[in-house]
Order: C-alpha cells, then sequence, then structure tokens
C-alpha cells in the first residue's frame, strides 16, 4: 500500500528503496555457467567428461587432419609413405577440378564460373535494402537466366529462338544493373529516367511502355553487335559433373518446386472435381514411390511417352523427374500453409470483391508461404542433398565424383578424405541455407 | 456499459430512406447439408434505410446476412441486391461485393500488410485505382473513423477497438452503397465498444444503408429504422425500435427482449 491514513490524519510517505546489482555469481557468464554446467555435482562431472570428449576428438581431428596431412604428393602410395596417420588432401587436390566440375573439358570450365557469376551478379540487387522493382528483376531471373546459362554450359549450335533468348537474357541483365546504378544514386528507377529522356513523362501512363521497349531494343541491337557471332564449343551433358551438376539439378528442381507445389496444392483444394482429383491423383503417385525409382522410370519409361522422333538427353530426363517430385512435396507443404491461413482471411478477400487469383496472390499466398518457410526451406535442403541418387543412374554428380577419386589405380584407397570433403562442401550449402532462411522469417516477422 | 455511452444523446436519427429497393429476399430457404437454417425469408431493404438483426444464437442472422454477398450460397428461393439477382454467376458476385461492404466480428484485418495498405488494395485491385488517388481515399476514410495516425502501423499493433475502426475504413474506401455489420463490437473490450458504435452512428448519420447484427440494443434505439428479431432460421418479428422495444408483439421476442434488457 503506498500511503495509508492513521487514525490521527497522518499520511505515511513512500519511498522507494534503491535498486541494487544481483549476486555477481547469478548473472553474466558466471552465472550462466553455475546455472546450466554446474549446478550440481552430477553435472560437473558430466562437463568434465564432454568437455574432454570434445577436446579429445577435436584434438585427434586437428591430429590427422592438419598437422600430420599432406597436401602434395603425386600418388596415394607417397601419401602413406610421406605421413602414414594423416589426411592425404593432396588428392582432393589433383582431383579438385574434376570434383567441381566433372569431365568437363578444362579449357572451357571459364563458361561454368561466368555463368554462376552472372547468376550471383544478377541476384545480388535483391539483397539491397532500398532498392524498387526487385520483383520485376526476380522475375527477369527466373525467364531469362535459364537460357543464358543454359547455352554457356551446353554450348554447340543454337537455333534462331535460342540465339534471342541469350541476347535478350544479356539485355536484361544490363538493364537490371543500369537500373540499380541508377536507382542507387539517382533515385530514380530505369524506367523513370528513360521516360524523362525522352519527355514523356507528361502523357499518360499507358503511353509510358513505348519509351521503354524503344530503350530495351536498343540495348538489344548493342548487344547483338558485340556477340551477334559469339559462340562456344558443345560440351556435351554426359561430361557435365561434379558440384557443378549437383548444383544445376538442384538449382532447377528448387525454382521449379515452388511454383509447381503451389499449382497442385491449390488444385488439390479447388471445387471442381476433374483437376482436384487429378492433382490428389498426382500429389499421391509421387509421395508413394522412392526418389530412386521415379528416376528409373523417368529416364527408362519416358522414351516411351513421347513422340518417336523427339530424343531427351538422360540429364533433362532426369531433371523433369526429380522437378515433378519435388513438387508433389512441396504441394503438401503449401497446403498446410494454406490451412493455416485463418478462414477469415479468404472471407475479407472475397467480400471485398476480389477475385479467387487476386485473394491468393496478395492475401493468402503472402501469409501461408510465410508461415511454412521453415518446411519449404527444409524441403529445399532435402533436395540438394536428394540430387546425390542421379550417381545410381551414372549421372556423375559430386558425391559419385568423390567415390571415383578413390577407384582410381593411382588413388586406390582414398575414401575418408573425399567423403569428409564432400560432407564440408554439403554443410556449407545446407547450413547456408538454414541460415538464410532464418534471416527471411526474422525480416518478414511483421505480425506480434 | 455502452448504454451508458450513447446515454447522452437517446434521439432517434433522423431518417433519410427513399423508395428505391436495394435488397429483397424472396422465400428464401438456406440448408447446411440436412440442417434448415434459414426457413422462408422475405425480406425488402430500401436505399438509406438502417436494418438491426437481432436474435438467440444460431438463430441464423449471420447467415442471412452473408447470403446477400454471397459469402453463403442459397439453395432456394430468390436474393437481388442492387437489382443483380444472385445466383451461381460469378461476374455479378463480384459486382455486387465491390459494392457492398462488410465487416466482420473478427475484424480480419490482413496482418501482412500495413493499415493504409490494407484499406488501398481493394480499390487498387478491384477498380484498378492509380495508387496516389488510393492512398488519398484511404487517408480520407482513417481520418473519419478518426485514427489517421495509425496509417503505417501493422495491424498486430492496435488495440481491438482500432482494428475494427480500421476494417470499417477498409470497407468505405470501395465506396458501397451498402454496409453488413456481423456482430462488429462483440469481440471487444466495453471501453472499446463505445468508440466503435460512435463511428457506426456517424456513418448511419451520413444516409448509408446498413445492416447491422448486434446485441447493442441502445444502439439499435438509436439508429435503426427497422428492428427485426430471428429465432430457429425465420423472421419472427420485425417492427420501428419504439414498436419493438415498447410493444414486441410476439411471445418469443418478449422472452428475448426480457433477457437481453435485464442488465
Amino acid at each position: 500500500m503506498a500511503s495509508v491514513e492513521s487514525s490521527s490524519g497522518d499520511v505515511i510517505v513512500f519511498t522507494p528503496k534503491a535498486s541494487k546489482p544481483p549476486p555477481a555469481t547469478t548473472v553474466g557468464v558466471l552465472g550462466w555457467l553455475r546455472e546450466n554446467l554446474f549446478y550440481s555435482w552430477f553435472s560437473a562431472v558430466l562437463t568434465f567428461a564432454t568437455l574432454y570428449l570434445i577436446f579429445i576428438t577435436v584434438v585427434a581431428l586437428y591430429q590427422w587432419g592438419i598437422a600430420d596431412a599432406v597436401w602434395e604428393a603425386e600418388s596415394r602410395r607417397q601419401c602413406l609413405d610421406t605421413s602414414p596417420h594423416g589426411a592425404c588432401w593432396a588428392g582432393i587436390i589433383t582431383w579438385f577440378n574434376a570434383i567441381m566440375y566433372g569431365r568437363f573439358p578444362d579449357v572451357e570450365q571459364w563458361r561454368v564460373n561466368l555463368g554462376f557469376i552472372l547468376l550471383f551478379l544478377w541476384m545480388a540487387p535483391m539483397w539491397f535494402p532500398r532498392l524498387k522493382g526487385k520483383i520485376g528483376i526476380g522475375i527477369m531471373v527466373v525467364a531469362l537466366y535459364p537460357f543464358l546459362a543454359g547455352y554457356l554450359f551446353a554450348g554447340g549450335e543454337r537455333g534462331w529462338f535460342m540465339q534471342f533468348m541469350v541476347f535478350l537474357a544479356v539485355t536484361a541483365f544490363i538493364n537490371s544493373w543500369l537500373h540499380v546504378i541508377l536507382s542507387l544514386t539517382t533515385g530514380r528507377t530505369l524506367g523513370e529516367w528513360i521516360v524523362g529522356l525522352t519527355g514523356f513523362t507528361d502523357k499518360h501512363e499507358r503511353l509510358h511502355k513505348y519509351p521503354h521497349l524503344g530503350f530495351t531494343a536498343i540495348v538489344f541491337a548493342i548487344v547483338y553487335f558485340f556477340l551477334g557471332d559469339w559462340s562456344v564449343v558443345a560440351v556435351n551433358t554426359n561430361l557435365w559433373g561434379g558440384l557443378f551438376l549437383t548444383l544445376v539439378i538442384a538449382g532447377v528442381a528448387i525454382v521449379a518446386a515452388l511454383p509447381g507445389g503451389v499449382t497442385l496444392a491449390l488444385a488439390r483444394r479447388s471445387n471442381m472435381p476433374v483437376i482436384r482429383v487429378s492433382a490428389i491423383a498426382f500429389i499421391e503417385l509421387f509421395r508413394s514411390v522412392p526418389l530412386i525409382t521415379v528416376l528409373f522410370m523417368a529416364v527408362t519409361m519416358m522414351p516411351l511417352f513421347l513422340p518417336a522422333d523427339v530424343q531427351l538427353n538422360k540429364l533433362v530426363q532426369v531433371i523433369i523427374g526429380i522437378c515433378l517430385f519435388a513438387a508433389a512435396y512441396m504441394a503438401e507443404v503449401v497446403r498446410g500453409g494454406l490451412q493455416a491461413v485463418p478462414n477469415g482471411q479468404y472471407e475479407a478477400a472475397k467480400a471485398m470483391g476480389l477475385t479467387y487469383w487476386k485473394s491468393m496472390n496478395l492475401i493468402i499466398l503472402p501469409q501461408a508461404l510465410k508461415l511454412m518457410i521453415p518446411n519449404i526451406v527444409g524441403n529445399f535442403i532435402g533436395l540438394l542433398k536428394d540430387t546425390t541418387l542421379v550417381s545410381i543412374i551414372g549421372l556423375y554428380d559430386m558425391l559419385l565424383m568423390l567415390k571415383a577419386t578413390g577407384q582410381n589405380p593411382i588413388w586406390i584407397g582414398l575414401h575418408t578424405e573425399p567423403l569428409m570433403f564432400g560432407a564440408l562442401i554439403y554443410f556449407i550449402l545446407c547450413f547456408a541455407m538454414s541460415q538464410y532462411s532464418q534471416s527471411l522469417e526474422r525480416k518478414l516477422k511483421t505480425t506480434l | 456499459m455502452s448504454d451508458e455511452a450513447l446515454a447522452g444523446s437517446e434521439e432517434h436519427i433522423a431518417s433519410a430512406i427513399s423508395d428505391e429497393i436495394v435488397i429483397t429476399f424472396d422465400d428464401v430457404n438456406k440448408w447446411y447439408g440436412e440442417f434448415h437454417v434459414l426457413k422462408d425469408i422475405n425480406l425488402a431493404v430500401r436505399k438509406g434505410e438502417r436494418i438491426v438483426i437481432c436474435g438467440p444464437s444460431g438463430s441464423g442472422k449471420s447467415t442471412l446476412i452473408r447470403c446477400i454477398n454471397r459469402l453463403e450460397p442459397h439453395q432456394d428461393g430468390h436474393i437481388a441486391v442492387n437489382g443483380v439477382s444472385l445466383d451461381g454467376n460469378v461476374k455479378n458476385i463480384d459486382a455486387i461485393r465491390s459494392d457492398v461492404g462488410m465487416v466482420f466480428q473478427s475484424f480480419n484485418l490482413f496482418p501482412h500488410l500495413t493499415v493504409i495498405e490494407n484499406c488501398t488494395l481493394a480499390p487498387m485491385w478491384v477498380k484498378k485505382m492509380p495508387k496516389a488517388e488510393a492512398d488519398e481515399i484511404a487517408e480520407k476514410y482513417l481520418a473519419r473513423v478518426k485514427i489517421p495516425e495509425q496509417a503505417r502501423k501493422y495491424p498486430g499493433q492496435l488495440s481491438g477497438g482500432q482494428q475494427q475502426r480500421v476494417a470499417i475504413a477498409r470497407s468505405l474506401c470501395m465506396n458501397p452503397s451498402i454496409m453488413l455489420f456481423d456482430e462488429p463490437t462483440s469481440a471487444l473490450d466495453p471501453e472499446m465498444i463505445a468508440e466503435v458504435l460512435e463511428v457506426m452512428v456517424e456513418l448511419a448519420e451520413s444516409g448509408m444503408t446498413m445492416l447491422c447484427v448486434t446485441h447493442e440494443m441502445a444502439f439499435a434505439k438509436r439508429v435503426a429504422d427497422r428492428v427485426i428479431f430471428m429465432d430457429f432460421g425465420e423472421i419472427v418479428e420485425e417492427n420501428a425500435p419504439e414498436e419493438f422495444f415498447g410493444n414486441a408483439k410476439v411471445d418469443r421476442t418478449q422472452l428475448f427482449l426480457s433477457q437481453i434488457l435485464a442488465h
């Protein structure tokens, strides 16, 4: 009670006590240690035992992997002679190109590097904080980069369609970066700058697309002028391998899985019986068979379904199989998200007169996908690791390449080092995806 | 409590009813599976009329107003809104929905958008309004519901009363000719009911055609041109408020009134 009327009418004045700091052993590092690791004699024993185990493991790993390791050798025999108890990283270093690129010809490997660097550069603006038009950049990347990358990686003769798409992709890339530079330096978007240049600012918004198209055509012409005769040697997809092949397969599957999954999930929830039953059949079929079976069927059965003169190469068949499989799994994840969005959101969207697709795109899917981020990214991580299964049908993904290093007569017996290296690479990739997913969740946390 | 809040101004607001009939229900019946939830509903609402629908839980009042914008389909009978018949035709339904605003008991604001984005979404995407114009209209209506300073916040950061007022502003941004309210104050703390009812009274005074499902009887007495009492899916009694509250004819109505006006 803050104040009490005593019978004589005097009021007791309340003055709060001064705050004191907590005891030193309950806060900070000391407090945490006491509370979590040393709260009883038994826990102290366990703590010391665990510390000891960690110590001997780390020391043994260091001894094997770094202190006694051999970094330069001509063969495994030489490795073992130099240091019998150390890791033979020399093997990995010798085989590094093969592990990364498979049997891609050495002189052409710059194309693979260029392809991935271009992707990175093109996507980098998505992470710039105050840039407008990111969605436009994203759509162009998804729509056009595959053609550019496809040509860079596969090379060879290209028809007029492929030629057009490759130049369009380069044009879009240049436009994207012009837009980024303009936005960051002058604060205007590329569209606004073009329109300002041609004096169209006062005219109606609908007429603005003409200067935009004109500018794009000019850039396209410049690109054609410089790159018109450029071509690269064909590299058969059978030579693709290593981390390069893993990333190509996983990349295509990841990009296809999400839209495919969303479509299937919406189809499964549709009121139209034919669409709903087809979606259910597709999802249940692909969920009921192992991925290996899907891959085998893709390679052996797909030629039976296609017309006689259409010949798909093995890699394309495999990618199609994995994409369908991934879409089926993603469909159930998205469906979970759609169910978790409260019914009132659907009703409010309907009550405002939004059509089905507008309400899905503006209201429901943003919420459903945001709810399911952990699950979706977990699915992607699983997909990356599932690509190792293509080794069963003879595509030399990174895992198969790593195993192949130990089957060569010069390096026979090299087992542990490739697998550890492979584990490290997969860990880096998967952990990066996992961390990205968590940062995405933090960034999108707008509701309380 | 809300009775006291409105007690200062007990007189009924001026009537603004025109002759044009905007909503008609002709022998409407609705079932949920085997359960007969609306029985032979006949109703004609004129432009500018304010109707309060009351009744016990499960009487079909929410179902009735949800049939008006086809959130629920009806299986028998005929409903027409602004002359447009409500059947399976999707274009008709979308056209009606952009002209009929609805405010829900649980607000149903879009949590991933700011308050002003909630309000400008429908004008921009249904009426194809440019963003600047939509923003202007949204700010006008947010000021009208007395929360213009909350425009950039997310719904999760607002109190219940503020959220419901945003919901009302969001519906008004589409410039509807009819407003439906489905128990708008039932999920609110007593302190916040008054601020929402104030907005609804002001809306009624501006001549909006309103159908309101509510338990706030002081509001009904002040605002309604007609009070409808429903039970077991049928309209038991409908009358002007003085007659309804003072001289209820059906025994079921009298029982209901004695229970609801007791506290």
